[in-house]
């Protein structure tokens, strides 16, 4: 197998094995990164989520160069990196401030990378001109940085990036500093860039939603851990932890006892007794009390005598769909969501005993 | 009465105190200094309410005392250039050491920073005279340096370092530094950091960050603290005269000899109006080429 290759096919970009990372010592010490592995293959979109201080930027800042690592090791198409000093890397960074050079040009800005690689005046010239277009900013090559919009100095900080030709492109929470409206434009640029481009993104956000929309893979992180790498399918699917489950989308979480494993199919018991075929998590439990998560557009309201009963407690209408929260027999909350019909009659009222329901391998046993 | 006509009257009120500062204790006198450089020298001090050009002439040009043959002021001329060099020396010496403080102080953590500045600070509070004779007492003959040289056996007879251009400079270095360390710490401060790592991440070595990105963002800083040392330099009086000891006379020295043991009035003002020309003419060079410098396109 040719170096760099793995087994499923696709071309390994970034290898990182083992990475952790302690700031300080003694008392002070805080881990950022512990034991980080991750591939990312080539032209893949890949989105490093989580919640503030999660680790998420330091991890993205240790590609870049500004983090020096702890220890474990990080190659890009088999290069050890983490010896290289940041301007020694063939990655470039779209800073979450932009930090545009303001005594340049939005041009010179665009072609500070390729002067420093001291490239030819007309290479840069042409290059420039190439992004320029791209980002659709030919207009305003000569204004100050100052002289333009956020969304504007967005796509100044994207193309300076992407003029070098990096082989990874890093973005720190971009469009965090745009409006919704023009979050939801860059979004669909940024996929059309990099389809475009052809250059592997490795995008930080704390949006489940962009992560969702915009990337190939996800890592979902916590605490300085990854918890799950998948594509987002798999991701919103089958969470293979409870903190994946509640970050992304909303969850019902519900107590069940595994009865029998068989592959990757587990029988959980509910609490009314019922039994029911749940995706079991990857180093999971193989027997015992567990938790499932179930998401409420996966579940559906029924009579009474489903797999689990409880009583209506509340109806929500949300335009587009509407939510049922439905109170089960130990107590907690199980919402159902279910999509509207035009001019449906509403046909359960607050109060009465219903049923829930959801199809045998819908739920997923988490692993903790 | 218009809303607008009362604002800008108000505002003229509130600058009325300041005016009349200006007025009395700068505009004036350097008015009473113009027009003594164009009368005649008293006996004893003072003017001689007699039209002259005599005292213009003869800062450029010296009459013989017994011939009244006109050869060029040496001594004058010498004087100036030395003025202007030492001037440029220190400002370029202050850059040098005062630039990197300002680097240093400005990457510290915020919490430390102050006592940094203070530090830089505490000096300049101190009476320009100790700090004067301080820097004699490292430096003289029998100073902590030659002294110690001498201790180690490194030199066998002390180095003169006292009454020299190297004691003038190093003192007004000393002395000034505070005022290029503080504006290009200020500007220094107001950078945004994370240009350095843009710099980097885009191929840009120490140096050349230091050069594309830190020096031209830094700049009105390094224009400022080179103004601000550069102007009292050239006019420097007290470090000159005790660390120059006479020998290395400064116009601020010059000017003073004229108005006391030389009794010559108008070749002081003569020589007062020269030299506030000579800050003036390089004030506007010095500002043209950093202007023009900022707003360059390649």
């Amino acid at each position: 197998m040719p170096r760099g290759e793995s087994s499923d096919g696709a071309r390994r970009m970034i290898n990182i094995v083992a990475l952790s990372k302690t700031f300080g010592s003694g008392a002070t010490a805080f881990t950022a990164l512990t034991d980080i592995n991750i591939t990312i293959r080539e032209n893949e979109f890949f989105t490093l989520l989580g919640p503030s201080g999660c680790g998420k930027t330091t991890l993205l800042r240790s590609i870049a160069g500004f983090v020096d690592p702890s220890s474990g090791s990080l190659t890009i198409h088999g290069d050890d990196i983490l010896s290289k000093p940041p301007y020694a890397r063939p990655v470039n960074t779209v800073f979450q401030n932009y930090a545009l050079f303001p005594h340049m040009t939005v041009a010179e800005n665009i072609g500070f990378g390729l002067e420093m690689l001291d490239r030819p005046k007309s290479e840069i010239r042409s290059v420039v001109g190439e992004m320029l277009e791209l980002v659709q900013m030919t207009e305003m090559a000569d204004r100050m940085t100052s002289q333009i919009s956020g969304g504007q100095q967005q796509r100044v900080a994207l193309a300076r990036a992407l003029a070098p030709k990096p082989e990874v492109l890093l973005l720190d929470e971009p469009l965090s500093a745009l409006d919704f409206k023009l979050r939801k434009e860059m979004q669909i640029e940024l996929k059309r860039l990099q389809s475009e481009t052809g250059i592997t993104f490795v995008f930080v956000t704390h949006d489940q939603e962009e992560a969702l929309t915009m990337s190939d893979r996800i890592a979902v992180m916590n605490k300085g851990r990854i918890l799950q790498v998948g594509g987002p399918k798999d991701i919103y699917d089958h969470p293979a932890e409870r903190f994946v489950a509640d970050f992304i989308g909303d969850t019902n979480f519900v107590t069940a006892e595994i009865q029998s494993l068989e592959g990757d199919t587990a029988l959980v018991r509910l609490p009314s007794g019922r039994q029911i075929a749940a995706r079991s998590a990857p180093d999971g439990a193989v027997s015992g009390p567990v938790t499932i998560a179930v998401r409420p557009e996966h579940a559906t309201l029924e009579a009474q005598g489903a797999l689990l009963d409880g009583l209506l407690k509340n109806i929500v209408y949300f335009g587009t769909d509407t939510h049922y929260h439905v109170m089960t027999q130990d107590g907690s909350t199980f919402v159902i969501r279910r999509q509207n019909q035009p001019d449906a009659a509403e046909d359960h009222k607050v109060g009465e005993q219903v049923g829930i329901s959801f199809n045998p391998g819908v739920a997923q046993v988490l692993r903790d | 009465m218009p809303n607008g006509v009362r604002t800008a009257r108000r505002r003229w009120l509130l600058l009325t105190p300041a005016l009349v500062i200006l007025l009395f204790a700068a505009t004036g006198p350097l008015l009473i200094v113009l027009v003594y450089s164009f009368l005649t020298p008293g006996d004893y001090g003072g003017v001689v309410w007699t039209f002259s050009t005599d005292a213009w002439f003869n800062v450029v040009v010296e009459r013989d005392f017994f011939d009244d043959t006109l050869s060029f002021a040496d001594a004058h001329l010498s004087i100036f250039w030395r003025s202007v060099k030492l001037s440029l020396v220190t400002t370029l010496v202050a850059f040098i050491v005062g630039f990197p403080t300002a680097y240093f102080i400005a990457t510290r953590p915020r919490e430390t920073r102050d006592m940094w500045m203070l530090l830089i600070m505490v000096p300049f509070w101190t009476n320009l005279l100790i700090r004067t004779f301080a820097v004699m007492e490292i430096i003289r003959n029998e100073g902590v340096i030659n002294t110690g040289l001498i201790q180690l056996g490194i030199i066998d007879a002390p180095i003169q370092m006292l009454f020299t251009e190297f004691a003038v400079t190093l003192g007004m270095v000393y002395v000034y530094l505070p005022l290029m360390v503080l504006p290009i710490y200020a500007s220094m401060e107001r950078m945004d950091f994370s240009l350095i790592e843009a710099g980097y991440d885009l191929y840009a070595s120490r140096w050349r960050i230091l050069r594309k990105v830190i020096f031209p963002l830094v700049k009105p800083g390094v224009v400022a603290g080179s103004i601000l040392v550069f102007v009292p330099a050239l006019g420097a009086y007290v470090t000159p005269r005790v660390l120059g000891g006479g020998k290395q006379l400064m116009l601020g020295n010059l000017i003073e000899l004229q108005f006391g043991q030389g009794r010559n009035w108008p070749l002081g003002a003569a020589l007062s109006i020269s030299l506030l020309a000579i800050v003036m003419v390089a004030l506007f060079v010095y500002v043209r080429s950093a202007g023009t410098q900022e707003g360059r396109h390649d």
